[in-house]
């Protein structure tokens, strides 16, 4: 067993675009150790991320060369170049001669029904069989997209920076963690058996029902005693003269609604206090709050909840029987209209809602996770210390905060226990505060689980805080390599010096100028061949031409050995 | 001294309410910014740090007038900046929003972006601007090549210098930096930060400066703000309040900075959970509240408005976060203890 989990060894690779291919990668090494972190920083636009998409096979550029291999297993498929050119000649076979078919279902139709027959069979049959040549040759990359579907989850998972985007705002976050778990064969037994869990279905209407009327027996009455009221009206033939009593509601609901708010002192009375609160005694219009009581000339205030608008009994009876009169208003319209059609269109109305309802309700219900799976959820929460586990796996993301999704998706990724931890920009969106949570969190899980995490950041805090080592990227190639403390103490690349001296550190001086590298990562498309920091640093000359090699310059710290960018008095920084 | 006070901000609350219910009916608020009393001097940058959902940015649009105030004032040069014009306020007080591409037109060119305060403003136009245009960019460190070019054809930092040489268009003495590096990478954000400076210097410019990177604030700053669910908890000089933080918030903040450094001790005091919903935010000491202290209740009936410690350094007075006992008990607060109630989501 090898000390190394990831290694990536002379990592090239390109996206195809009209404009012709762009370099995105330039012979990359990395390694990354068991149980440590490995930090990799650059620039946006320096290939960090790309570097692990190609990891765990999501990126959409194309591989020239180079090796990824994870525990000694290659997780880089190049097909050969001659069963690409078998590939390529059988899908333009099938494309023709499914023409031709079509051409031949014509001349069938129109012209000359045994030979149009002769061309469409003809030509069905070529494409079948090119169809399964190309198959039978890409049986192969099929055998590794299988592999790489096992990789992914069970031994390499990746964070993302923004969770928001990376989860699914339609589902539950139990449904989400449970989904992975269940793609990966995570998930324990279930506790209620299927036959169970069907019955339970299609009883699940009746259920509803009646849950319903507990929760809310007040409305739910009120409901039922309508309907009853509209069907005893239509069969026993009063309808007609019912008719007007539905208006009714328009003044009993104001009643209500004021003898429920107006004396309970809940609810709206509290919207009240919230109303005026804001303005208590400093009123922008200029009304005054206290005003001498002209009888017993003691002093009174009084609320005021808009400038210029002073509350009076009446106008608070208003306010709260208000709502009373639209919910009575809707209300009898619909009674109205119960009372006004003719029963059996009201009946047929019924049916179809309930025809329509019933599939739903059912298919819902038998979608419901299982207690035992949601307990499971509940348990992955826990460990990743989000409080009150069993309430949040109920929860859709926009309901959870940033820091929260953060952990959802950590949990969610832990689920599986992979070996490897990619870990793009996973505190970039967050605040100071939390982002202290979340990394300690991920030292957490390293101690406990010995995961190895890859940490992707720009954010050389992060970096000193959490890495064991660090790999230094920039324009696609890696500048430097070495372990925390030897890269903070002796950075030796230029690019290294220039990132650490332009982080705004709460030692340094106040208000002075900020070292600051000059320009910006060149376009990819004009890449040069050699150092890509002097190109940056506009300097001419050989070591713009040359590649500089790979050195050890000390035990364990590679550097790119441009011998410009060595040297530290050559650091130009505006 | 009165003369040299820019921003007189006194009370200040902006409460947005809540729809909700069969009518839209308002029962609740959420209470963005809850009491902020702040002065601005001509010519000083003022930061104001918090976490998300603190308030700052509510706090930014309120003083430049682009959401109404729900009570308090805003006395621009002793003016309640409701009673002044909106043109003449734009032409005092411009803004530079967090992301660059957002806040532009992906149509226009950059001449047409950066000219189009002084079109609407009718202070030049024709050659006479794009003479302008090209001015208002070699000041911000642009070529004129550029005013052509589309604002997708640019870095996001070069965005940025796009959005602050709009915002110096029109020669304003005030200019509202909302997060203006935030989505920049170090070394862009360097540069960013010393166009700001040397900007400043030249023109003689006053800056509120928003950001949640206190590194970064306090390199820029000369005052520094921190702000809590809608109130300030404490205010002073940016060297004072990192070397001598008297409220918890802000040694919770300051020490959760991560350090460029491998050899310092990683010992940040950690606070379980999130800032609290502000719709129905706790009474009393809020931050007190999050940690759960013990003293927290006496905090309720307090007078909780800032109080002066030393020259220019005031903090807002509660037992449970101002107490120089409060950093061991933080340290102490048991992790678990502390979950379960006040860290639910909203």
């Amino acid at each position: 067993m090898s000390e190394n989990l990831l290694e990536i060894r002379g990592l090239k690779v390109h996206f195809d675009t009209l404009d012709g291919p762009v370099e995105a990668l330039n012979s990359v090494d990395l390694d990354v150790k068991r149980k440590q972190v490995m930090g990799l920083v650059g620039e946006s636009g320096c290939g960090k991320s790309v570097t692990s998409l190609v990891t765990i096979g999501l990126a959409t550029c194309e591989v020239d060369e180079g090796s990824v291999k994870y525990e000694g297993e290659e997780l880089v498929f190049q097909e050969p170049e001659s069963t690409k050119r078998i590939k390529g000649i059988s899908s333009s076979i099938v494309v023709i001669s499914v023409l031709m078919s079509i051409f031949g279902f014509f001349w069938m139709i129109l012209i000359n029904p045994l030979h149009g027959m002769d061309l469409f069979l003809g030509s069905l049959l070529v494409s079948a069989a090119a169809w399964g040549g190309g198959f039978y040759y890409s049986s192969d990359s099929r055998k590794h997209e299988r592999f790489m579907r096992w990789v992914r989850g069970n031994e390499i998972s990746m964070i993302f920076q923004e969770p928001m985007t990376a989860l699914n705002p339609l589902y539950s976050v139990e449904k989400q963690i449970s989904e992975v778990m269940r793609e990966h064969n995570r998930l324990v037994e279930p506790e209620t058996p299927m036959m169970n869990r069907i019955g339970q279905a299609l009883v699940s209407p009746f259920t509803l029902f009646y849950r319903t009327i507990e929760a809310k027996p007040k409305s739910s009455t009120l409901i039922i005693s309508i309907l009853a009221f509209v069907v005893a009206a239509h069969r026993l033939g009063f309808a007609e003269s019912a008719k007007p009593l539905s208006l009714a509601f328009i003044a009993v609901f104001p009643i209500y609604y004021l003898i429920t708010f107006g004396t309970s002192g809940e609810d709206i009375s509290g919207a009240k206090k919230a109303m005026l609160g804001p303005m208590e005694g400093e009123l922008s219009a200029g009304v005054t709050m206290d005003r001498i009581n002209p009888i017993s000339g003691t002093k009174e205030s009084e609320y005021v909840s808009m400038p210029g608008f002073i509350v009076n009994p009446l106008w608070e009876g208003a306010v709260y029987s208000m709502p009373g009169v639209f919910v009575g208003g809707a209300v009898s319209l619909v009674v109205y209209l119960m009372l006004w059609m003719p029963f059996s269109s009201l009946m047929g109305l019924a049916v179809v809602c309930t025809l329509l309802a019933l599939p739903v309700i059912i298919y819902l219900d038998f979608l419901r996770l299982d207690p035992a799976h949601s307990r499971q959820v509940s348990e992955i929460l826990e460990d990743v210390r989000i409080p009150n586990p069993a309430e949040v796996v109920k929860m859709y993301p926009h309901e959870l905060s940033g820091g929260m999704r953060q952990r959802v998706m950590i949990g969610m990724m832990m689920s599986c226990e992979p070996k490897l931890l990619i870990a793009d920009e996973p505190t970039t969106a967050l605040d100071v505060t939390i982002q202290a949570q979340i990394l300690k969190l991920m030292r957490d899980l390293r101690d406990e689980m010995e995961t190895s995490i890859l940490l992707i950041t720009h954010d050389l805090g992060v970096i000193a805080g959490m890495c064991d080592e660090v790999t230094v990227m920039y324009a696609g190639r890696v500048v430097e390599r070495a372990s925390v403390d030897e890269l903070f103490a002796n950075p030796l690349h230029a690019y290294t010096r220039g990132l650490i001296a332009c982080t705004p550190n709460i030692e340094s001086t106040r208000k002075s100028i900020l070292p600051s590298i000059p320009g910006q990562v060149a376009n990819p498309s004009d890449f040069v061949n050699g150092c890509r920091f002097c190109q940056r640093m506009e300097r001419t000359g050989e070591t713009v031409t040359i590649r500089p090699e790979m050195i050890e310059h000390s035990a364990g710290h590679w550097v790119e050995a441009c011998p410009i960018c060595l040297d530290a008095d050559e650091d130009k920084w505006e | 001294m009165s003369d040299d006070l820019l921003l007189e901000i006194t009370n200040l609350k902006k409460w947005f309410p809540i729809k909700e219910g069969l009518l839209s009916q308002t029962r609740r608020y959420v209470r963005a910014d809850d009491g902020v009393s702040l002065n601005v001097t001509r010519g000083e940058t003022l930061g104001i740090v918090g976490e998300s959902g603190c308030g700052k940015t509510t706090l930014g649009r309120v003083l430049m007038g682009l959401i109404p105030i729900t009570s308090g004032s805003v006395r621009y040069s002793g003016e309640d900046i409701r009673r002044i014009p909106n043109k003449e306020i734009r032409r005092k007080m411009q803004i530079v929003f967090q992301d660059p591409g957002g806040s532009m037109n992906p149509r226009m060119s950059v001449r047409s972006i950066v000219g189009e305060p002084l079109l609407v403003n009718g202070i030049s136009d024709g050659v006479d601007l794009t003479h302008k245009v090209e001015e208002l960019l070699d000041s911000v460190g642009l070529k004129k090549e550029h005013m052509t070019r589309f604002p997708h054809e640019f870095s996001g930092g070069q965005k940025q210098r796009i959005a602050l040489a709009r915002a110096l268009s029109l020669n304003p003495e005030f200019i509202l930096l909302d997060e203006p590096t935030s989505a920049l990478d170090v070394s862009v954000q360097a540069q960013v930060l010393n166009l700001l400076q040397s900007i400043q210097r030249s023109m003689d410019l006053t800056f509120v400066f928003i950001s949640h990177d206190l590194a970064v604030v306090r390199h820029i700053s000369d005052r520094v703000a921190v702000m809590y669910l809608g109130k300030i908890v404490e205010l002073a000089d940016a060297d004072e309040i990192y070397r001598n933080p008297r409220h918890a918030y802000t040694k919770v903040l300051i020490s959760a900075i991560p350090k460029p450094d491998p050899s310092a001790k990683r010992d940040s005091i950690l606070v379980e959970g999130d800032v609290p919903s502000p719709i129905d935010p706790p009474p009393g000491c809020a931050f007190g509240h999050r940690l759960q202290h013990p003293e927290w209740e006496k905090s309720v009936d307090m007078d909780l408005s800032l109080r002066e410690v030393s020259p220019g350094h005031w903090v807002q007075p509660c037992p449970c976060c101002t107490k120089d006992l409060s950093d061991q008990v933080i340290e102490e607060l048991d992790p678990i203890q502390s979950k379960g109630s006040s860290e639910t989501p909203e």
